[in-house]
């Protein structure tokens, strides 16, 4: 498992048994080591005592050429267990006595090697001159095993893999008590964490003792309150925001609606009076009165229109959305029919191309080719011969996209952002007539069904209009509010 | 007793040191085999050996300081009657120290010229004589050797005996303590002792 991503618990355990592991073994290394050396040191200072004791002894032996006084004071070497062998050698250098009498003399050193104690493979090998007062008799050879060191050794190493083991246990004991007072909090806080990233702020870390992780906790629970105060400030500034932004929108759409509806009475009034006023004056009007009157009717119809497209509008705002399949191909070729007043003395190329059924309002989203398509009619109106094409091509991202060209006046690409804005006009009402509503409402509705509307043009040489319908099913109904602040 | 010390780990002066001990060894090998002649009907090697017993003697007794020279005056092993040794007692005791005196070896024809002497080896050729001659050491701090039959018993101090090829020593104690002659017990391991009167 990996070290970084090991639970705080497990990671605190971790150091301490490696931490006392690593010093309990460097201990136990030292004191071995130390041992070692020392009883090395021993043995042979022990080896040495031991040789120089009867190299003192075997002087008269040697002297007095004693072969038997010789073997028995070796045969003493008996007490000592460690004493594998041990000869005499004459000043010669030539084999004198040996321990034990049963060893063949080809076992011991031809020759006697330099005075001295050393070391040789698991043997411990001396030679100790026999010297009276500076006179050389000749050479106690002593060879010692190292039985004793290696069973020394085994008792310490025994006793060192117990203690080892103890310490673990007792690193892990402690370890596994000793490491709540960091891990608990963290853990406490962890969880606390956990629960406020899940949204409840109202809970609060335990504190568990001072130090650092106290202060943790405190701050951490400070900062929660804090989190809480704002959130609840922020909620509650929503809810208050929301409900005056309903309430004015509402006032809005009341007023425009009652605005909009008392307007056409008199409008009516105007348009009526002003037709009865022409029948009832007809002969004795000259032409400029006739005109006169003439501007008067087409602009209250002019000014009906726009009311009643204004209340189109704040309809579809707050309209609910009926859902249901739609299949587009008869409708656009409804909306079509319909434009035939207006187009029978045009020539006009359609261009339709196969366009599937969607899920929408059928009401609503006649009203966005209605508008699209006159709109195409209208602005290609300068053309000879006007082409409308009507396209569809399914998107991964959007599902439908739809696309509508014509060959009209075109739009500067500049002034794309004001397109879709309400009472927004790109050409002025005595080139191409309109009350700026149209493509609002368009944008409007697309919004609604959870699509995207949007334009490309060039100044006289025509304009793309797209729009997107989702594909997956039946759409959420977008609440009009959200639309507000988008199309505004 | 010399010091005793681990011998130095120097490559060089331990291979110096093991040739030389080499040589040395077969310097006297050499040496040794050079004398194997037999000296005046005597069996080879016997005296060689005996003179150095002779000399060993005086690393294992002990004189009372007055029995001994005074400052750097030589110790003397002296050699009574028919020397027969030949030259391997001055060869034993030559360039030899006992205490910081040196060795020398006097030979006296009688028992009169016996005068500053610690070691008396008495020749065969006095065994008629040898108890007046033991008699007139008496009281005097000298070691006496011998090869006589019943040396220690007539009251000489150490008797050197041929067994099996090989010299014995056979020591009287109490002659030794009687002369104020301290024997080291080290001496007594190889030896038989003997007491006067006895054999």
């Amino acid at each position: 498992m990996d070290f970084n991503n090991m639970p705080v618990q497990r990671k605190l355990m971790a150091i301490i048994l490696v931490v006392s592991g690593a010093v309990c073994l460097l201990v136990c290394a030292t004191l071995l080591t130390y041992d070692y050396q020392t009883f090395r040191f021993n043995t042979r200072q022990g080896l040495t005592t031991l040789g120089q004791i009867i190299a003192t002894n075997s002087t008269a032996a040697l002297a007095f050429q004693n072969q038997d006084d010789a073997r028995e004071i070796l045969t003493a070497l008996k007490a000592e267990r460690h004493i594998v062998s041990a000869a005499l050698y004459d000043g010669q250098g030539r084999l004198f006595a040996k321990y034990p009498i049963s060893r063949p003399d080809s076992s011991f050193p031809a020759h006697p090697d330099v005075d001295g104690y050393g070391f040789a493979d698991v043997h411990l090998v001396g030679y100790e001159p026999v010297v009276i007062e500076g006179r050389r008799l000749g050479t106690l050879y002593l060879e010692s095993d190292m039985q004793a060191l290696y069973g020394r050794l085994r008792v310490y190493a025994g006793l060192l893999a117990v203690l080892i083991v103890l310490c673990f246990t007792l690193a892990f004991a402690l370890s596994s008590v000793l490491q709540r007072g960091i891990s608990r909090p963290i853990l406490a806080l962890a969880e606390t964490a956990g629960i406020v990233s899940r949204g409840d702020y109202s809970v609060r870390a335990i504190k568990m003792g001072g130090g650092e992780a106290g202060l943790l906790t405190d701050a951490f629970n400070h900062m929660l309150e804090e989190i809480q105060k704002l959130n609840e400030e922020l909620e509650q500034r929503v809810v208050k925001r929301t409900s005056q932004l309903q309430a004015v929108n509402k006032e809005l759409e009341a007023f425009s609606y009652s605005v909009s509806h008392d307007l056409r009475a008199p409008l009516r009034h105007i348009d009526g009076f002003a037709q009865l006023l022409q029948r009832h004056l007809d002969p004795s009007l000259d032409d400029t009165g006739r005109r006169y009157l003439a501007t008067i009717a087409d602009s209250a119809k002019r000014l009906g229109r726009l009311i009643d497209e204004l209340l189109v509008f704040s309809r579809m705002g707050r309209a609910e959305i009926r859902h249901s399949l739609v299949p587009l191909g008869p409708m656009v070729a409804g909306v079509v029919r319909d434009l035939l007043p207006e187009t029978a003395d045009r020539q006009i190329d359609w261009a339709i191309r196969d366009l599937p059924s969607v899920y929408g309002d059928p009401a609503m989203l006649r009203q966005v080719w209605t508008n699209l398509l006159s709109n195409a009619v209208k602005y290609s109106r300068r053309r000879t011969v006007a082409r409308i094409e009507i396209a569809h091509r399914p998107d991964p991202a959007d599902g439908h996209v739809f696309s509508i060209r014509d060959n009209g006046a075109g739009f500067d690409m500049q002034y794309v952002d004001k397109l879709f804005g309400v009472f927004q006009r790109l050409h002025n009402a005595a080139e191409f007539e309109g009350t700026g509503i149209g493509l609002a409402n368009v944008q409007r509705i697309v919004l609604r069904h959870g699509g995207r509307v949007w334009a490309e043009g060039r100044p006289d040489e025509g304009a793309t209009f797209y729009f997107t319908v989702p594909d997956s099913g039946p759409p959420v109904d977008h609440p009009a509010e959200s639309l507000l602040a988008v199309s505004s | 007793m010399a010091v005793l010390r681990p011998a130095p780990r120097r490559p060089l002066r331990l291979q110096l040191r093991r040739i030389g001990w080499r040589l040395a060894g077969l310097g006297i090998l050499c040496a040794a085999g050079a004398r194997d002649l037999p000296a005046e009907g005597a069996p080879a090697g016997e005296y060689q050996i005996k003179a150095v017993f002779v000399y060993n003697f005086a690393h294992f007794v002990q004189w009372p300081p007055a029995a001994l020279p005074a400052g750097a005056a030589p110790l003397v092993i002296g050699v009574l009657g028919t020397d027969p040794f030949g030259p391997y007692l001055d060869e034993a005791v030559r360039g030899e120290k006992i205490d910081g005196h040196p060795l020398a070896v006097q030979r006296f024809r009688r028992i009169e010229d016996v005068r500053d002497c610690q070691i008396l080896f008495i020749s065969q050729s006095e065994n008629d004589r040898l108890d007046r001659i033991l008699a007139d050491l008496k009281g005097r701090s000298i070691l006496t050797v011998s090869e006589a039959a019943g040396f220690g018993d007539r009251g000489g101090m150490i008797g050197l005996v041929t067994v099996d090829h090989k010299v014995r020593l056979k020591i009287n104690v109490g002659a030794a303590r009687a002369a104020t002659l301290t024997i080291s017990s080290k001496l007594l391991r190889p030896a038989e002792i003997v007491t006067t009167g006895k054999d």
